[in-house]
């Protein structure tokens, strides 16, 4: 315990900085999964068969495969092909991959989500768009597009509370995230080797963090609770 | 000349033909009531003339101008028919008001999403006559079914359609709260508003249309004066018909 306590503000440090690339990773799988996923899902609800079910291929094999598989493919198969790496060396390239692989992989789920938000609002709101004159656009944007939000928070919710914890994922390409950087004291790492209780407390990191999105997450859902 | 011609209106869903052949037409200020039993083509003839449905054959002319003519594709064109619609205000059975808008943002959005500004003053008038003066910053669920109906037809009137129809404006409504929507629908054609009703209301269609037509089976089955039609059917459909009122 005592060894603990010494080693404690070694590790706090280390896995701080392991975590900070977690959040990175979050955040902008975050900000590329919400508008891609959009994009497809309006390609899976194009009146267009081609583009609906090429849209509807893409998201049978991300959703089928595992993310990690994703995350190695993304990261390795480049360079295989081409016999050169294209994300650069170093943390900055894996954490290119792994963003890249992240966001494709989260805005599939986001997308089939949106589908059912968009396709719960009922016909009449885009009928009574279209009688007064305004464009399918017009209608998305003023009248479908909250209304669809606020359908679709507890579902989206549950998809970024499960992305703070997948992000451990970008482990398998060696991103220096949190788990890394707790797993690197059982090899060495800032002089401390063989301890296994700092993997163990990353765990502590994702709880918190997730207790902080889901009080986020819950005083959104109140603010759009001003009409039904 | 009449505001409204409709020649030989034909649609069908599929292998059923919805609308066999519709023809009719309405002078200004007049206030047709549509009735007839469920599924004999009512509304969808109403969806039609505000391009809800495009007809597989037909005409629509509103003062003069074919809006539709299914001969003539250019008539069919989006753009187009977003301009052409507007001759056309609809007032849905359930309302579809927009529920993330106050009472008076649901009348004034269209106006604003199509450039016509400053119409506040008018939606404000258009608040007083439908009687919610004290309503129009309410968000719809916080609004009765009758209140909701009434900004829906004070929002159809902001766009100054020539002509303005309604599809069983009251049959989501509780009796006690029919009234209320009758009664502004009643001033509107005082007004000479000119209107197209269809209703199970037979005492409304008696007392306000100038002209019923009683539809059966996608058929235009009899029309005339609401007096003579309620009184004295001729054909033996209309009768039957009638008798469940």
């Amino acid at each position: 315990m005592e060894l603990i306590l010494r080693q404690l503000p070694i590790v706090i440090n280390a896995l701080n900085e392991g975590f900070v690339q977690t959040l990175k990773l979050f955040s902008i799988t975050l900000l590329g999964a919400f508008p891609l996923g959009l994009l497809i899902a309006f390609g899976s609800l194009s009146r267009i068969r081609l583009i609906s079910f090429v849209t509807k291929f893409i998201i049978w094999i991300i959703r089928g495969t595992p993310l990690m598989i994703q995350l190695l493919i993304v990261y390795y198969f480049p360079g295989l092909v081409l016999h050169k790496p294209i994300w650069g060396g170093g943390e900055s390239g894996r954490f290119l991959a792994a963003s890249i692989a992240f966001i494709i992989n989260y805005s599939c789920y986001f997308s089939e989500i949106y589908r059912g938000g968009i396709q719960s609002v009922p016909v009449g709101q885009q009928e009574a768009g279209l009688v007064l004159g305004m464009t399918k656009w017009q209608i998305f944007t003023h009248v479908t597009l909250l209304q669809m939000i606020k359908r679709i928070v507890p579902p989206i919710s549950n998809e970024i509370i499960t992305l703070v914890k997948d992000t451990a994922l970008a482990r398998i390409i060696a991103l220096q995230e949190v788990i890394w950087a707790g797993q690197a004291f059982m090899k060495g790492s800032h002089g401390i080797s063989g301890a296994i209780w700092p993997l163990f407390f990353t765990a502590f990191y994702y709880l918190v963090f997730n207790g902080i999105v889901t009080v986020m997450l819950a005083w959104f859902e109140r603010k759009l609770d001003y009409f039904r | 000349m009449a505001i409204l011609e409709v020649k030989n209106i034909r649609k069908s869903f599929g292998n059923i033909e919805v609308l066999k052949g519709i023809d009719f037409s309405l002078e200004e200020g007049q206030v047709l009531s549509i009735i007839g039993s469920s599924g004999s083509g009512k509304t969808t003839l109403l969806r039609c003339l505000n391009f809800l449905e495009t007809p597989d054959a037909g005409e629509i002319i509103v003062k003069g101008e074919t809006l539709f003519n299914s001969a003539d594709p250019t008539t069919k064109s989006e753009s187009q028919i977003r301009q052409k619609r507007l001759h056309f205000g609809l007032v849905f059975q359930s309302f579809n008001l927009f529920p993330q808008y106050t009472a008076l943002e649901n009348v004034l959005l269209a106006p604003k999403l199509t450039g016509k500004n400053n119409l506040e003053g008018r939606a404000k008038e258009l608040f007083e006559q439908i009687g919610l003066a004290d309503r129009m910053n309410n968000y719809p669920h916080q609004l009765s079914g009758g209140q909701q109906q009434r900004v829906a037809i004070a929002r159809a009137l902001i766009l100054q359609p020539d002509i303005l129809c309604f599809d069983e404006p009251t049959s989501a409504l509780d009796p006690e709260l029919t009234g209320e929507v009758l009664k502004v629908i009643r001033k509107l054609s005082e007004s000479n508003m000119t209107m197209i009703i269809v209703t199970h209301e037979m005492e409304f269609a008696r007392d306000v249309a100038s002209h019923v037509i009683f539809m059966d089976g996608g058929e235009i089955c009899e029309q005339g004066e609401p007096k003579e039609l309620f009184a004295n059917p001729k054909k033996e459909r209309t009768r039957q018909f009638l008798a469940h009122y």
